[in-house]
């Protein structure tokens, strides 16, 4: 896959429903982009009091850093979006004074609130991207080229893609909206940013992808693309398929699960397919363990799009066979 | 359902219990699990509902019920019976969507249909009511609540939202409720209470005239004060809710898919459920791939006499995915040792096999109620 265009964002969402790998995926690709000399920023939509990060066990650790960005892995800083940070964040600018600021967060009452009142939680989190995106180095260009984000499972995705245009009718003038406008002016544009959705060759997977990619559609998010994680090696050319549908019929076979799998998977991918025009990438069901991040990152260089892995003609009988294509 | 199973650790709480709260991380099945226990419960004569917040529409297609109805919906026994089941008990149904919750909740809450209608038309009701964190949590565990006391039901069984922390459902409703506390609303309330307050009430405004500008942040600080004398009335009835909620009556279990990932996830839920005197009974490891049980290795004897070259060339490979599959087996007994023994006294850790997605999706559920209520059984061997 050529992935310079995805790349050449300052801002990707990796987003999906839970249980498809997205961490994985948000792991590989700050890997691959870092192998390729960009100065990479992973992140995770954090949750106060959150016991573990998957995004952070692919890199050894148990959490990632908060309130500042801190390395990673060669090329590779991290760190957490809490709200609470972007909060603080965003008041210190408000009132042009930290101590301010922080006297503010530290009434019970204010703390409370913005714990639990409307949008607050999302706002915060949205403004420490902000603050994000803008951070320079002294010579003028972005201090992060390319800002990786793992979103939360879909509600709350939707949920931050939504909140400008929600905030904005509500409060259409002042410091909240300036700073949703200038959010917007990133998020947007399509040149600058894109969400990539992650999901599975399965049934309920795909067709929570494609009420996902509406609901982007919706909050104006671009959309990149969309990887089906996860899509098994396919090593029968037809006509061994066609060679072992009675043996398979007629007794109750280990390996038959595998196969019958295969099966589904190719219509799901053609579903999916059928469901959406953007590019649909392919990534290879890998082996778990610690270089898992690694090897997705190396695989996803040369990951095809979807199209590619059904539109392999199937071969006639006796030609040579297409075995080791993904889905033959 | 084997006369075993009826002694099984899920027939045990489905039983006993009047509250069973199913928690896990997106995507490992927690809906169709809940569904399913809400099944076999209803099978065992009790008189069950299954409450989901933000489900699937397949799960309601699946139930044959609409979404967001004002009550319950019962499952209608035809479409049971289609499934082959005849249950004894009842199943009842209730898939909402965080808005509607909140919606019932205020115009229960309000005096009157006038002031509800006030609220409900408020622009910035309209806007956030979805949006407030842990209102879907804090609405549902007031209609649990109700639906408890009315004593409807023997029980309910709760399908919690997805969310990372498994938990966040339970703590949500606290920092809600902290928020709705009037004391607290005081502050935002100008020339009210002692000097103290009115400084810290001052603080208050410039912060939040900074933030919005002073004509919004007025109106938002007085929907959010008369939002919060509505829902406080709530307070009392979260607190009894986690009261009963640590009692013998509830059992939490935790659903988790076959990766090595979720032997952590198993020992953070089970610190927390631990920290928060939650009971918690079990762990489901959902799609275990463990059992291989009468299924045969794919040997060249089973081929028909006169198979062509492809079919050996196919058996081949074939081979292949049985001793992947045979691995995978292993794999998943090994984890499902490592949450039994992680389990420890009085909790459980069981397996429910993938089962394949045929078009009827209630003989599906049917089928993982069963698994469930034969997953904890030892076999002999």
């Amino acid at each position: 896959m050529d992935l310079t265009g995805l790349f050449s964002k300052r801002c990707v969402l990796v987003t999906g429903k839970g249980g498809v790998g997205r961490s994985t995926v948000t792991a590989a690709l700050a890997l691959a982009a870092a192998r390729r000399g960009r100065r990479v920023l992973v992140s995770e939509v954090g949750d106060e009091g959150q016991g573990h990060s998957p995004l952070a066990r692919h890199f050894g650790r148990e959490r990632l850093p908060e309130v500042r960005p801190a390395p990673l892995a060669p090329g590779v800083e991290a760190v957490e979006l809490l709200a609470r940070v972007g909060q603080e964040l965003f008041l210190a600018t408000v009132l042009h004074a930290a101590t301010l600021a922080h006297a503010a967060m530290s009434s019970e009452a204010l703390r409370r609130m913005v714990n639990a009142g409307p949008s607050f939680r999302e706002m915060g989190v949205y403004f420490q991207l902000l603050t994000l995106l803008r951070a320079r180095r002294p010579e003028g260009d972005p201090l992060h080229e390319l800002i990786l984000v793992d979103m939360p499972a879909t509600g709350h995705t939707l949920s931050l893609t939504g909140l400008p245009e929600l905030l904005l009718r509500l409060v259409p003038r002042g410091p909240i909206a300036e700073a949703l406008r200038e959010g917007q002016g990133y998020m947007n544009d399509p040149a600058q940013a894109a969400a990539w959705t992650v999901t599975l060759p399965e049934t309920l997977p795909v067709s929570e992808c494609l009420e996902l990619l509406d609901g982007l559609r919706r909050t104006a998010m671009p959309a990149g693309g969309v990887f089906v994680n996860r899509i098994p090696r396919d090593p029968f050319t037809a006509a061994e398929r066609e060679g072992l549908a009675a043996l398979i019929a007629r007794h109750r076979l280990l390996g038959a699960e595998g196969f019958h799998r295969l099966e589904g998977c190719a219509c799901e991918l053609r579903r999916l397919q059928a469901g959406t025009a953007l590019p649909v990438i392919g990534l290879p069901e890998l082996e778990g363990g610690p270089s898992l991040a690694t090897d997705l990152s190396l695989a996803l260089e040369g990951a095809d799009p979807v199209e590619e892995l059904l539109a392999v003609p199937r071969p006639a009988r006796g030609a040579a066979p297409a075995a080791g294509s993904l889905l033959a | 359902m084997t006369s075993n199973a009826a002694h099984g650790p899920i027939a045990e709480i489905l039983k006993n219990q009047r509250i069973v709260v199913c928690c896990g991380a997106g995507g490992v099945g927690k809906t169709t699990t809940s569904a399913a226990l809400a099944l076999a419960a209803s099978r065992a004569g009790r008189r069950v509902l299954v409450l989901t917040i933000d489900p699937s529409r397949r799960l309601a297609e699946t139930l044959g019920v609409s979404q967001n109805p004002p009550e319950p919906v019962a499952v209608s026994p035809e479409r049971l019976a289609a499934a082959g089941i005849a249950p004894p008990g009842a199943l009842d149904a209730w898939l909402l969507d965080a808005k509607l919750v909140a919606d019932n909740a205020v115009r229960r809450l309000a005096r009157g249909p006038e002031e509800a209608e006030r609220f409900l038309s408020n622009r910035i009701y309209g806007q956030v009511s979805q949006m407030v964190a842990g209102m879907h949590e804090y609405t549902a565990m007031e209609a649990l609540h109700r639906l408890l006391l009315e004593g409807r039901y023997d029980l309910v069984v709760l399908d919690t939202p997805p969310s990372r922390n498994a938990l966040d459902f339970l703590e949500a409703p606290g920092r809600l409720s902290r928020l709705l506390d009037m004391k607290i609303f005081k502050a935002f309330l100008p020339k009210q209470g002692s000097l103290l307050t009115r400084a810290a009430s001052a603080l208050i405004h410039r912060v939040l005239a900074s933030v919005f500008g002073g004509e919004f942040a007025s109106e938002f600080v007085s929907f959010l004060a008369s939002f919060a004398g509505l829902f406080t009335i709530l307070n009392g009835d979260v607190a009894s809710m986690r009261s009963f909620l640590s009692g013998s009556d509830a059992a939490f279990l935790l659903v988790c898919s076959p990766t090595p990932a979720s032997l952590v996830e198993a020992c953070f839920f089970q610190e927390k459920t631990r920290e928060l005197s939650l009971p918690l009974r079990g762990f489901v490891l959902n799609r275990s791939r463990a059992c291989v049980d009468g299924r045969l290795f794919p040997t060249e004897e089973l081929l028909a006499q006169g198979a062509g070259p492809e079919a050996r060339a196919g058996l081949a490979k074939l081979q292949q995915l049985a001793t992947a599959e045979l691995a995978a087996a292993e794999r998943d007994r090994v984890l499902l040792a490592d949450l039994r023994s992680r389990a420890g006294e009085g909790c459980f850790a069981l397996a429910v096999p993938e089962l394949p997605q045929g078009a009827d999706d209630m003989r599906t559920l049917v089928a993982v109620a069963d698994a469930l209520l034969s997953g904890g059984v030892e076999k002999s061997p």
